[in-house]
């Protein structure tokens, strides 16, 4: 089956109709879980950033905020790709061929894998080193914000 | 109703407004920028929102919470002004004509309210100021109220383009 053919596939699946033929408003339903999970997922990641370089509640231990913090981020990361995957599924034609499209899901899978190799177990411990501390939020954040800008940039293009 | 719309056209019409709606890409870059900075002000008060409430970050002090995080949502929210300023522009009378838009501000306006309330008269109570752990209702209501007007700005926000217009 050829990706065509398999996308044409998932577009006339039931769920697919189900999303696409119902009234509009469920897609601005699935917009705004995506945005409020996206808000959600970013400002623990902020937060747990300003903790890991020492510019907030650096009085507490990184391992007791980051517990927290790395609930929410994967909460929120649940809620975006949950919506996301039915925005995708309503209409995968419009999107698998979209250049931005491409680019966010490729800067989402770097910043999954760094979130899952490095920030989870940087928060998770009580003394990194500076220079881990440095790159894993850098890399984290410069993800996460191409992730955003990408996918703001989907519907232009 | 009618000279607002004219005064949207004239500012939509006027070179920077025009720039940005026909750039290919000014437009959704500065969306980015909106949300990205609405993820970092809005964002860290939904955090802060949930201390308050006492359902996360308990073992901070609110105080903390507040101080600490106050310069990075006004970064966020510089970013999100700027961003958004440069949206209208572009697009006055599409934003003045949808219903979403006015309800979007005045739930902003609600939620800057409480936020003040908070900031002068809430926040200044001994149990807030001596970080008890047992915090009062008042400031538990006052965390809900954000979270729940910030909700609705976000919601309102994204709705602006799936709303029919005012007619």
């Amino acid at each position: 089956m050829s990706t065509a053919q398999i996308l044409t596939a998932i577009q006339n699946s039931a769920v697919a109709h189900a999303v696409s033929k119902s009234n509009h408003m469920v897609a601005a339903g699935l917009q705004i879980v995506h945005v409020l999970g996206f808000i959600l997922l970013l400002s623990s990641i902020v937060l747990i950033s300003l903790r890991l370089l020492g510019l907030a509640f650096a009085k507490q231990p990184i391992s007791k905020v980051g517990r927290d913090a790395t609930r929410l981020i994967w909460i929120g990361l649940a809620l975006t790709v949950t919506s996301g995957t039915l925005m995708f599924v309503s209409s995968p034609r419009l999107y698998y061929y979209n250049p931005a499209f491409e680019l966010k899901m490729l800067l989402l899978v770097a910043a999954v894998l760094v979130q899952v190799l490095l920030l989870r177990r940087v928060s998770a411990s009580d003394s990194p080193t500076p220079a881990l501390v440095r790159t894993t939020v850098a890399l984290s954040l410069a993800s996460w914000f191409g992730v955003g800008l990408a996918g703001r940039i989907i519907g232009f293009i | 109703m009618e000279t607002l719309l004219a005064l949207a056209e004239r500012i939509e019409t006027s070179s920077v407004g025009a720039a940005i709606a026909e750039s290919r890409y000014a437009f959704p870059v500065i969306e980015g920028v909106h949300l990205i900075g609405l993820s970092i002000s809005v964002g860290l008060i939904f955090l802060t929102d949930l201390r308050l409430m006492g359902v996360l970050f308990t073992h901070v002090p609110v105080r903390d919470v507040i101080h600490h995080l106050r310069a990075y949502v006004l970064v966020g929210f510089a970013l999100v002004f700027i961003s958004g300023g440069l949206l209208f522009w572009s697009e006055a009378s599409t934003l003045i004509e949808s219903p979403a838009f006015p309800f979007k501000m005045l739930f902003m306006v609600l939620a800057g309210i409480n936020a003040l309330y908070f900031e002068l008269v809430l926040a200044k109570q001994d149990a807030v100021q001596e970080n008890r752990p047992l915090l009062p209702r008042n400031v538990k209501l006052a965390g809900a109220a954000s979270l729940f007007l910030w909700t609705l700005v976000i919601i309102c926000g994204r709705l602006i383009p799936y709303l029919p217009r005012w007619t």
